[in-house]
Order: C-alpha cells, then structure tokens, then sequence
C-alpha cells in the first residue's frame, strides 16, 4: 500500500479573487482504483464566511471535520463571536502539531472572509500544521501537481466573483480529469463579505 | 459556633455561607485601597505603594503587573496571593489562548480564565481562597468592522468588549465572581473612593481626565505623602510603539498597557 | 473461511443495532466474506463471512444502553457515526479492529431509508449501495448501471440476484450462498433466497 494520502483520492483548491475568494473539492472517496462514493464533500463550514477544505485519508477527514466542529462550536459558545479564518488558521496549526508523532494524514485548505477588515484570506497547511500562506492559490490533495499547473495557467489577481468561480471550476476540472483518484463531481464555494454561493457541478463520471 | 464551620472550605454553614471566603474579603479590605476608572480612549490603575520602612527601596516595590501587552492588573489584599495570580494568568493567556491562537485573550476571557484559577481555591481540598480582589484593565481590537463617524470630537466608538473592542475594566473576587464596571475602588478604603468616582465620573471621560480623577480619589484615602515613589499608576491607552524596542517593522502594534513613570507621575500631581 | 478451508457454511454476520437498524461486518478483503446492501425504501442485503464479533458486540451493547437509558431509539445516522468514532479511536490504538462495516437503517422519526459505508479505517461514507471484500469489484459496476433511487424492494431483489449470480460467476471460491435481510420501517426481517440456483458461466 502507498502512502496514507493516496488511498481515498480527492482534490481541493482555495483562491483569491477581488474582495471575494473561492474554495473548491472534487467529490469522490475511493480505496485505491476503486470508486467507492461520488458524493463526499471535503469542504466544511466553521463560520458564515470561514471554510476548511481537507484532503488525504478520509476517515482522517472524518475526524478532524469533526473535531473543528467542537472546537469551534466551544469557541463561540465562550467568545460570543465567530472565528476569523486567520484564527481558525491557528488553530488548525496548533492542533495538527499537537499530534507532530503520529500525525493525522491531512492537507488542509481554509478560504474565508475576514469580517472584521474585509480582506479574502486563503491559507494551506502540511499535515502537522506548517501554514503556508499564500495571495494567490493554495492547492491541495492527489491532484495537487495539476492543480499547481491549472492554477498557474489561469489565475490572475482582482477577478470578479464570477470570473473566480470560472477560474476556479476550470482549474479544478481539469486538473481531476488528469488524475485517476480525483474527480466524479465537485462542489465550489464562492465567498464574498455578505453572501456565499454554493454550486455543484457534475464534472466527468469515468 | 462559627467556628465549626471554619475548617474545610468546602463545608456551607447551615445559613448557606462558606465562611472562609468572607475572612478572605475582610483580608482584601483591610487591604491598600486600588481603584480603575475606565474612558472613552484608555483605563487607569491606580494605587498606593505602602512602604513599612523608609529603609526600603521604593521602585523595586510594584503592586501593578501587565499580563498581556493590552491587558494590566492591579490588587487589594495579600501581596503574595497577587503574585500567584499575576503568574498564573501571564502562564494561562499563553497555554490557554495564544499558544492556541496566536493572539493574546480579549480581555472578558483573561479574567475568566483568572476568576476560575480563583474559584477552585474555593471547592478544592488543602487549599484557601486567595485573600485578594484584582482590577483588571484591558483593550480589545474589537471584531466589527469600524464605522466611518463624521463626530471627529469622539476618539472612539468603541465602549469595551469582545465584539465593539474598546476598553473594559473588570473586578474579580476571591470567590471567582466577577464584575465589569465603568469605575470602581477595592481595598480599605473602597466604600469611600467609590463614593467619590460616583460623584467625579462623567460619561464620555477621556484617560487624561481619567488619570485626573485616579489621583484625586487617591488623595481623599492616601494616608501617606503622595508622590512618584508613593503612587503607582497603569494605563490602558494607545499603542505605544516606542515600547517595542524595534520600528520599521509593519503590523506591529506597541503594547496599550504600561505603567506610568516615577516622572511622568510627579507631572500629572503637579498640575493637580 | 480461513486461508482455503472453510469452517462454517452458514454464519450470520448481522447484528441488529435496535429496530430499524442492521450492522453487516467482515474482516479484511482476501480472507473473509463479502458485504452487499443496497439503499432504497426497503433494503435488501446479502453477507457471508467469517466472524469478526467483538466489535459488533460492543457497538450492539452500546446501542441498546443508549436505547434502555433514553427510552429512544437513535437514528441510523445517529448509530453510524457513534460507530466510526469508536471504530477511529479503535485505529490509532494498539490493536485497532480489522472490521468492515455496513450500516442500513429507517430513520424512526422521518422513515427515510440510509446506508453507510464503513470501512476498518473508519472513513464514513453515506452511500445509495455499497459493498465490502471482492464482492466490490464484482457487483459495483451491475449496481451503477441498474440501481435507481426509487428502486423497489422487488426490483431490489431482482438486481441482488444479479450481483450474487455474478459472485457466482466470477468469484473463484464457493462463498457458500448468502444471507439475505430487510430493514423497513416496521423492522428487519430474513428473506427467503435460493442460494442453490444454478448459474451459467460466462
């Protein structure tokens, strides 16, 4: 068996765009060549413009989607607020390092809206919680050479919302339709200071 | 009969009282009187500093502590109980919150990470209450947005909490309650300092008249000569950069909580 | 089974969690049984294996505290995750249990039939058909092609005949026929399945 990373499959990618970001996985869960589900999301929701993208092992993915739940969710109950993406950035850091020896097997993507100063904020991290912090994309998940290559290929600064979800539905779809373990749907998430647009897109089912 | 009631903290008297924590109030009230009085832009601390002995040497001498760069705190009552507090709480805001986070606590989480260190002392086995109450003074950034005011008079909107940001001053208990305030006084003289900040304090005060006031309602109780080496005053105020030690380096912010100096002190008394 | 000797014929690797939810287990791929379920408004389902019940039993026992305690049955979605948490703690532990997982129930509030697929690393995945072992690499493909989300039980039992004649088919060892059962909203009960139905080879 390969590396824990690769055994599920899965894609995801965060962008910057002008006042906005954009935050998009590919929905498939698969054990090796097998296609088990076309219907598992890696994206989740902390905060109304705060999201965490994860890829790798996925009943890692499981764990730790809920384990920021709870921390999360106790964060808000104690600080009458929601958490800023740059805190959640944080505090997935810490957290993940927290287990430096035996490490849950997990590159996480966060994309957000900072309420406060209005800024996009996107952010990765390795899978003991080294923040890579980025102004343009972050990539992440077995497709994450493509995608290094689509984004390259089509980013460029100050796009509008909707030039944002084109780059970046475009960018993710070709980037899983040249990955074996990625791909069978994909969901993107288009985040501006007050609204959040979901879309769904089918992509190839081969 | 009371008495009976004395030896375990975690015993209730039949009238409901745990009596432990009442001889730890009357420990706070025989205390060195210490008030805040919070404004618009900052906080003051302000208390005296009781020397038994003329041998000692005044600025060694220090009853108000920074916990983090925007937060400080001040006490009445047992000078080492304070210096367990004033550990546990820089150790708490580092464990707690910024090893977590990476910023330092907003400043109602501090002092309930503070108030629970206090009231543990209450419900555990083989320990006492701390025979202290803290003020604790502290400046949140605040997480709404800032509105645009065309009131150029007013320094800030900002009036304390989590959310607004702003100063807020809190006052913690040896029983771990905790209350916010606007200004207050703890200590021996306490009933009388808070007589006169209630006819003294006006809304919409600013830390200089603030700082004004500190040392009037000071004068009313001090029992001593009042001067630099007799006085200690902290401020919660604007950033002071020239604190860092180092310039030139972007989105780094001075600390809001410093001490005043033996100097800076003398002037404000002078112009009193 | 074990290695190439069979040791029991007929064992049941089903246990009812509570009233409207079913748990299908098997070891690893390669030295057990498969697992099938399929999702609809009833649920058909087939499994054969080699038992791997310490596991089951715990979560059995858990589940029917929870429902003695509360006087409440818990959702299947409930039931799952408790599983995939103790299944996720079970991994990172000295012994973790090899088990695979099948979890089919009817929401006793909104009657809504689910599956989930459990694997023994614990990822959790809701599915409309699943199944564990070679029986995936068998009888996936018939499901994607002729499984429906409206699919009938009898439909339902149609295509489970087509994955078990396939089984046959293919399957290079005599899997010992299957054990077939439904979970509705009025419970789980045994399907009669001829398992001695002679299919053609390919």
């Amino acid at each position: 068996m390969g590396s824990p990373f690769d055994i599920n499959g899965g894609a995801c990618v965060a962008m910057v765009g002008k006042d906005c970001v954009a935050i998009a996985c590919d929905l498939r869960l698969g054990m090796q060549a097998l296609t088990v589900s076309n219907n598992f999301p890696k994206i989740f929701n902390y905060a109304p413009s705060t999201y965490l993208g994860l890829t790798g092992l996925a009943t890692d993915v499981n764990t730790v989607s809920d384990l920021f739940r709870y921390k999360v969710n106790m964060y808000r109950l104690r600080e009458e607020r929601n958490i800023a993406p740059q805190t959640l950035a944080n505090l997935v850091s810490s957290s993940l390092y927290e287990k430096r020896f035996g490490p849950f097997f997990i590159s996480p993507v966060i994309a957000g809206i900072n309420q406060t100063t209005g800024k996009p904020f996107i952010c990765g991290f390795d899978s003991i919680g080294c923040i890579d912090l980025a102004k343009d994309f972050i990539v992440s998940g077995t497709a994450s050479e493509q995608l290094f290559g689509t984004c390259e290929g089509l980013w460029e600064p100050d796009l509008s919302p909707e030039d944002l979800f084109e780059t970046i539905s475009q960018a993710l779809l070709a980037a899983v339709d040249r990955d074996a373990l990625s791909g069978w749907g994909a969901q993107v998430y288009i985040i501006e200071k007050d609204k959040v647009t979901q879309r769904l897109l089918k992509g190839r089912q081969d | 009969m009371a008495d009976r009631y004395s030896f375990s903290l975690t015993t209730f008297s039949p009238s409901g009282k745990l009596v432990q924590i009442e001889y730890a109030l009357n420990a706070v009230n025989q205390g060195v009187t210490a008030l805040g009085i919070k404004a618009t832009n900052g906080i003051v601390l302000a208390t005296e500093k009781k020397s038994s002995s003329p041998l000692i040497d005044p600025p060694s001498l220090s009853k108000i502590s920074l916990i983090t760069p925007d937060i400080g705190m001040v006490y009445a009552g047992m000078g080492p109980d304070y210096r367990v507090l004033v550990d546990k709480a820089r150790k708490v805001s580092h464990t707690g919150y910024k090893r977590v986070y990476n910023e330092y606590p907003p400043t109602r989480i501090l002092v309930q990470d503070v108030a629970r260190v206090v009231q543990e002392a209450t419900q555990s086995g083989g320990v006492r209450p701390y025979g202290v109450s803290l003020l604790v003074a502290g400046w949140d950034e605040g997480v709404e947005p800032e509105v645009e005011s065309d009131d150029k008079e007013k320094p800030s909107g900002k009036t304390g909490g989590i959310l607004k940001g702003g100063p807020s001053l809190y006052q913690v208990d040896p029983s771990g309650s905790y209350y916010p305030w606007k200004a207050t006084a703890i200590g021996k003289h306490a009933t009388s300092a808070k007589t006169f900040l209630e006819k003294r304090y006006t809304e919409g005060l600013e830390l200089e008249d603030a700082i004004h006031i500190a040392l009037l309602t000071l004068k009313e109780t001090i029992e001593g000569e009042m001067n630099g080496d007799t006085i200690e005053i902290g401020i919660v105020g604007p950033p002071a950069d020239h604190l860092l030690g180092y310039e030139g380096v972007e989105d780094s912010q001075g600390p809001r909580f410093r001490k005043l100096t033996k100097e800076q002190i003398e002037d404000y008394l002078t112009n009193l | 089974m074990r290695g190439p000797t069979i040791i029991k014929a007929e064992d049941d690797k089903t246990r009812q969690l509570n009233k409207h939810t079913l748990m299908a287990f098997s070891g690893e791929a390669g030295d057990t049984g498969e697992l099938l379920m399929i999702r609809n408004s009833t649920l058909p389902m087939l499994t054969n294996g080699f038992p791997l019940v310490q596991f089951a039993e715990y979560v059995q026992a858990n589940v029917s505290l929870y429902t003695m305690r509360n006087d409440t049955e818990l959702s299947p979605a409930a039931v799952s995750s408790f599983v995939r948490g103790e299944l996720a703690r079970s991994l990172r532990s000295r012994s973790p249990y090899t088990v695979n997982l099948l979890l089919g129930g009817v929401d006793p509030v909104t009657q809504e039939p689910s599956l989930y697929w459990i694997d023994y690393l614990a990822s959790l995945a809701p599915v409309p058909y699943a199944a564990h072992g070679y029986a995936q690499y068998y009888c996936l493909s018939l499901l994607d092609k002729h499984h429906n989300p409206n699919i009938s039980l009898e439909e339902g039992m149609k295509l489970l005949e087509r994955c078990t004649d396939e089984l046959k088919r293919r399957l290079p060892i005599d899997y010992k026929g299957v054990l077939v059962k439904v979970i509705t909203k009025d419970g789980v009960k045994v399907m009669d399945f001829d398992n001695d139905r002679v299919v053609r080879s390919a």
